[in-house]
């Protein structure tokens, strides 16, 4: 069984550029989320085995996100992708749960340097 | 042409991620020149008509006393205007916040506007730029007013162009009294430019 990553962000630019940046060869299923409440949903749903997550979206912003998968304890590694780059943000996200965070624009080094470093890319 | 038409669904959802992006630079330089954590809203990317410029500004902030700076910035054929609004009451805070403690006076009010100008315009520009690969070179900020209506600031804006893309940014500050708005606009033809370097990343 694949590993399921759910890229979530309001931008379709953006959620373009995040899958572009996934290394090649990490055999996993890619899904797509517009906002967080979609996010949310594609989670429960088993589509989020790890998560890139933007900050900023309407609806439910990354924090909300957060919060929920923390709540509802979530089975969802995740990364925290956002062009919010103040140290607050990163320090609130990682209280929060996210397991690492990753400045925009995204580039493939930076994903996979994270995905190396944090022992989620397997099966390569 | 409808007014719309000079940019389409995907590169408006571009510009705003650009300039997403372009913000959260300019936020965290801000943020290190308070101390404080700057609050980013998702900014508004629209195609405003020249007449509808008192309308977009209007909106801009919540007080209609305001004090604002321009700047223009031109580079690889595309120019552009950035024009900065406080909302005057925002200059008490603002002065606490950058250890301040001399009288609030008009001289002062517009050194805090300038120095904020100098960061949040310059990192947002550049911010943009860099990731468009564009150079983009600053003229000299220009004080439009200081505790001026909003209306009077209307009328520097509508020197001989139709149609205008029209980026609005509403910054704010936590726990504080602060709010301003940058709106940086480009010109029907620049956009024409501006689309085409849009275009290649969206390939």
């Amino acid at each position: 069984m694949s590993l399921n990553v759910l890229i979530c962000d309001d931008s379709s630019f953006a959620r373009k550029q995040m899958a572009r940046a996934l290394p090649e060869e990490w055999q996993v299923e890619v899904h797509f989320a517009g906002d967080g409440v979609e996010g949310v949903d594609a989670i429960r749903e088993g589509k989020g085995d790890v998560v890139f997550l933007d900050l900023t979206m309407p609806n439910m912003d990354g924090y909300g996100v957060l919060e929920t998968i923390r709540r509802d304890d979530l089975p969802a590694m995740v990364i925290v992708v956002s062009g919010d780059i103040q140290p607050d943000a990163q320090e609130r996200v990682k209280k929060l749960g996210a397991m690492a965070f990753i400045k925009k624009p995204i580039d493939a080094d930076k994903a996979r340097s994270v995905l190396t470093e944090y022992g989620i890319m397997t099966g390569a | 042409m409808s007014a719309a038409a000079i940019i389409n669904e995907d590169q408006r959802d571009c510009y705003q991620e650009l300039t997403n992006v372009a913000m959260g630079q300019a936020a965290d330089r801000l943020a290190r020149l308070l101390n404080a954590y700057v609050v980013l809203p998702i900014p508004k990317i629209s195609v405003i008509e020249n007449s509808d410029l008192n309308m977009a500004l209007q909106g801009a902030t919540s007080d209609n006393s305001v004090s604002a700076v321009c700047q223009g910035f031109i580079g690889a054929g595309i120019s552009g205007e950035a024009m900065l609004m406080f909302n005057d009451a925002s200059f008490a805070s603002l002065a606490s916040l950058m250890k301040y403690s001399g009288p609030l006076t008009q001289a002062a009010e517009l050194e805090l506007l300038m120095d904020t100008a100098s960061v949040l315009i310059g990192a947002c520009i550049h911010g943009i730029g860099d990731q468009l690969e564009i150079v983009f070179n600053q003229g000299h900020p220009v004080v439009l007013g200081q505790h001026c209506d909003m209306a009077d600031l209307v009328a520097y804006g509508n020197n001989g162009w139709d149609k205008a893309l029209a980026i609005e940014i509403h910054y704010t500050i936590e726990h504080v009294n602060i709010e301003c708005e940058l709106l940086l606009l480009f010109t029907e033809e620049s956009v024409r430019a501006l689309n085409k370097k849009i275009d290649y990343l969206l390939d």
